[in-house]
């Protein structure tokens, strides 16, 4: 036996021999391959300071791929709402104003606007020499047909206004004539379905025209799998002098949580969309890696069906407002990347009544004295609904449910699949819920519209509240000029809320980008977007 | 099956196999079926609308049925399974994808290409570790070797495949940055040179299994008379090795490997989204979470249809192999 174990033991090296081979072949070939792939991100081994005020000249050209969570599926502006698209279409359509990093509103595609003394007409004035990635010019005409398709379509972000007429003065000029007033207007004009694109399509289908879109923004579809991810080259005739820096934005599409941080890690990628709050501190600890924070307009929400045999008293949606203790909660979950929530408008946003509101603030007894007054003052048992998949979510409920269990309210925690949560809570079929809201534009009418009209599609924000005063005050706050008497009314409103609780604002998260260190001149924006006609990759 | 083992090879390929052929292929095809039925009702029956997928979370009620009417989610259940099944039949396909309106065997066609290279390289990888370590254990029967080979299996089967996946990532491609860490590089270096490690995550579930079959096939077969036959006939033992021992070991861990080969597209389909490759398992994943029923049902369709086509041609090579073996699966 022995010849032939040795005969065996020969075979079995040589194999492992090649085995081993193989795996130094693919090592090699590998780094050869990082070094000189231009489509992956380009940047120097060492770390750069992040955002450098002091980098004089931007570094120019190569490529800056994005990791996002999902693929973009459609680029038609008027017919969409996800981020997922709604942050494509923003780089390749760009509105008459736009919103800067601090939600204020600022001219853009028009160099000048003026809005009426009686608030119903707005003028604005185009840029001089603007032009569409495909080099025709931009004119007034343009922009008619743009508002008009718009208003013809609806779609889920419709302009809210009465609008009477949309018409081109001259070339340069566009007047909206509205038929009452419409404060919100200026704000809403600057979301991303109010984007310019050329008339009549530019003489193609609107099919045609939607595959391979043509409008102002920075950047142009080079290629795109609907299911998979998108590239862009820079618009050669963009209107800002010398951007964008980058040749090249590849939008590569990670499902995949720990896979997006990995990636951006080893530097496969130059930033993430979505970083989760409890991986940020691990990405801005990084040597080579930074997090990009904003303020964002979204409140993160405990929602009560107001139909709900227990919920539609206000003493016990009172009495589980004072026994959570919203500041713990923020401290616990959000590693220091929120803020509490003191009113349901964050505060970005103006009007957000967060230093004058005064909210239900965590006390036990106060708790138990309220849950007295309601129909059910032993207590009672109840779910909460919540999206599975999200960890921070999870343990918010957990808090919740600890929070119920000091007062009585037994809470039975409910985790379902996004699609099937999504389906419940539109049905009504919940009780409680853990869900977040989000403004459209730096305006306060925006989530109060969606979360305190009865009437409206979303039926506050599928709570079914109803409370005629604030349907009233928010009527009144859309047709109230800007100023002290459109701060008094919000802060009206904004107190009811906070009385009677139909949803316990809970805290304002910031949005978080994560970045490769070498990554200069993003820009995040409080909707989660990121400007990138400034970015640039140091070398 | 009453023949005798003494039967000539040549004579059984006959009328007989062709009705075990026939049969086999009835049973593939009721296979499907069953299969398609239950995906169609299943995926029905969890909740979540694919009206509301594509139109948003905020889309109007009118617009909501006007979609449900384009999609024929109007219809009864049992109208649309008839419409289902005579698309299936008539073109071969299972429709257009609700969200991105391209047919759903185009969509699986443009991904099955990558996720078939990994089943192929994660075989490869899983048969020639399995080979060498089978072989070593086999060769070194009671050692420590053989003892810390036996263990592996253990040990490795009770690891979830993902979690395996991201340990792999963080040791070779963050730590290290020996391959990257997702997605598939450029050209065929680039592709190889990114699959390295997904292979190595779905042959690390298979591996455990095989090694046990093959280290006791091939001592059975170490020990059997015909290699002392041969060792006595001066037949050199490289020979003996690869011409008699392996084969005649290959062929149980042959067939073991073809029953295994739906976790092997199962563990793929998993190991595809811990290393963001857009094959089959990312687009799975993305069309479920959107309730793309086309998309979903094509490559249930087509997973299927590769799990009973495989295990058939396994049917088929064992039966070459060893002709006893014919129709005994």
């Amino acid at each position: 036996m022995s010849n032939f174990k040795k005969a065996l033991r020969k075979s079995v090296g040589l194999g492992t021999l090649a085995v081993l081979f193989l795996v130094l072949l693919a090592g090699c070939s590998g780094s050869g391959n990082k070094a000189n792939s231009a489509n992956t991100a380009q940047e120097s081994a060492s770390p750069a300071p992040v955002q450098s005020a002091a980098a004089a000249e931007p570094a120019t050209g190569g490529t800056f791929v994005y990791g996002r969570p999902a693929a973009v599926t459609s680029f038609d502006l008027h017919n969409e709402i996800t981020s997922n698209n709604a942050f494509a279409i923003d780089k390749v359509f760009e509105s008459l104003v736009a919103f800067d990093s601090k939600g204020e509103i600022v001219d853009w595609l028009a160099k000048s606007h003026s809005i009426g003394e009686d608030g119903l007409t707005y003028t604005f004035v185009l840029r001089d020499g603007l032009k569409f990635s495909n080099g025709t010019e931009v004119t007034a005409e343009d922009a008619v047909f743009s508002l008009n398709r718009h208003l013809k379509v609806g779609g889920p972000l419709e302009i809210s206004a009465k609008v009477d007429t949309v018409k081109a003065q001259d070339k340069q000029t566009l007047v909206i004539t509205l038929k009452e007033p419409y404060t919100p207007f200026i704000s809403e004009l600057s979301n991303f379905s109010n984007g310019i694109l050329p008339n009549n399509f530019g003489g193609v289908t609107e099919a045609e025209f939607f595959k391979k879109p043509v409008g102002t923004g920075p950047f142009v579809v080079e290629s795109w799998d609907p299911a998979g991810d998108l590239t862009f080259t820079k618009n050669p005739n963009y209107w800002q002098e010398g951007k964008p820096y980058i040749d090249k934005l590849v939008y590569k599409l990670i499902e995949d949580d720990s896979q997006a941080i990995n990636q951006l890690k080893a530097g496969e990628v130059n930033a993430i969309e979505s970083l989760a709050l409890q991986n940020a501190n691990e990405i801005k600890n990084g040597t080579d890696t930074a997090v990009l924070t904003n303020g964002s307009w979204v409140t993160e929400q405990l929602f009560f069906n107001t139909l709900d045999e227990h919920f539609k008293d206000v003493h016990v949606r009172r009495a589980l407002a004072l026994a959570l203790d919203r500041d713990g909660l923020t401290k616990a979950l959000t590693f220091g990347y929120a803020q509490t929530a003191n009113s349901l408008l964050p505060t970005t946003i103006p009007y957000n009544g967060n230093d004058t509101i005064k909210p239900l603030n965590f006390n036990v007894d106060e708790a138990k004295a309220e849950l007295a007054k309601s129909p059910f003052p032993d207590g009672f048992s109840t779910k909460l609904l919540v999206a599975s998949g999200n960890s921070t979510r999870a343990q918010e409920a957990q808090i919740i449910q600890a929070a119920g269990q000091t007062i009585g309210i037994k809470i039975e925690i409910e985790s379902v699949e996004l699609a099937a949560f999504r389906e419940r809570f539109f049905a009504y079929d919940f009780a409680a819920m853990l869900n977040s809201g989000q403004a459209d534009s730096p305006e306060a009418n925006s989530i109060l519209a969606f979360q305190t009209d009865p009437e409206g599609f979303s039926k506050s924000y599928w709570t079914h509240y109803t409370n005629d005063e604030v349907t009233k005050l928010l009527y009144e706050g859309q047709k109230t000029a800007d100023g002290d008497g459109r701060a008094e009314i919000y802060s009206k409103l904004l107190q009811t809320l906070a009385d009677e609780v139909p949803y316990i604002p809970l805290y304002y998260p910031d949005i978080l980008i994560g970045a490769r260190s070498s990554v200069q001149g993003l820009t995040v924006l409080p909707n989660g977007s990121v400007r990138l006609e400034a970015v640039s990759i140091s070398k | 099956m009453m023949k005798s083992k003494l039967v000539p090879t040549e004579r059984t390929v006959g009328n007989a196999s062709h009705k075990w052929l026939v049969i086999a292929l009835v049973k593939a095809l009721a296979v499907i079926l069953c299969v398609m039925t239950a995906v169609f009702f299943i995926i029905r029956i969890v909740p979540g609308d694919p009206a509301k997928m594509i139109l948003g979370e905020y889309s109007t009620p009118e617009a909501l049925e006007s979609m449900h009417h384009a999609l024929g989610l109007d219809l009864p259940l049992w109208d649309q399974f008839l419409r289902f099944m005579t698309t299936l039949f008539t073109q071969g396909d299972t429709g257009n994808s609700i969200i991105t309106g391209t047919s759903a065997r185009e969509l699986i066609a443009q991904r099955a290409p990558i996720t078939l290279l990994l089943i192929l390289l994660a075989c490869v990888l899983a048969i020639i570790i399995a080979l060498l370590l089978a072989t070593l254990a086999a060769t070194h029967k009671d050692k420590l070797l053989d003892h810390l080979i036996r263990i592996f299996p253990a040990i490795t089967l009770g690891m979830p495949i993902f979690w395996v996946g991201l340990l792999l990532i963080l040791l070779f491609s963050v730590r290290l940055g020996w391959f990257p860490v997702g997605g598939v590089g450029e050209g065929w270096s680039g592709t190889l040179h990114s699959l390295v490690l997904p292979a190595v995550t779905v042959a690390f579930s298979q591996i455990p299994t095989l090694v046990r079959s093959l280290r006791a096939q091939m001592l059975e077969v170490l020990e059997s008379d015909f290699v002392v036959t041969l060792r006595a006939a001066r037949i050199p033992n490289s020979v003996i090795l690869f011409k008699h021992v392996l084969r005649n070991s290959a062929l149980p861990t042959l067939m073991l490997l073809g029953v295994n080969i739906s976790y092997l597209i199962g563990g793929t389909l998993v190991v595809e989204q811990v290393y963001g490759i857009k094959g089959i398992g990312s687009l799975l994943f993305t069309s479920i979470s959107k309730r793309d029923f086309p998309v979903i049902q094509g490559i249930a369709l087509y997973c299927a249809l590769s799990v009973v086509i495989i295990s058939l041609v396994i049917e088929i090579i064992s039966w070459w192999l060893d002709p006893r073996t014919k129709g005994k699966q």
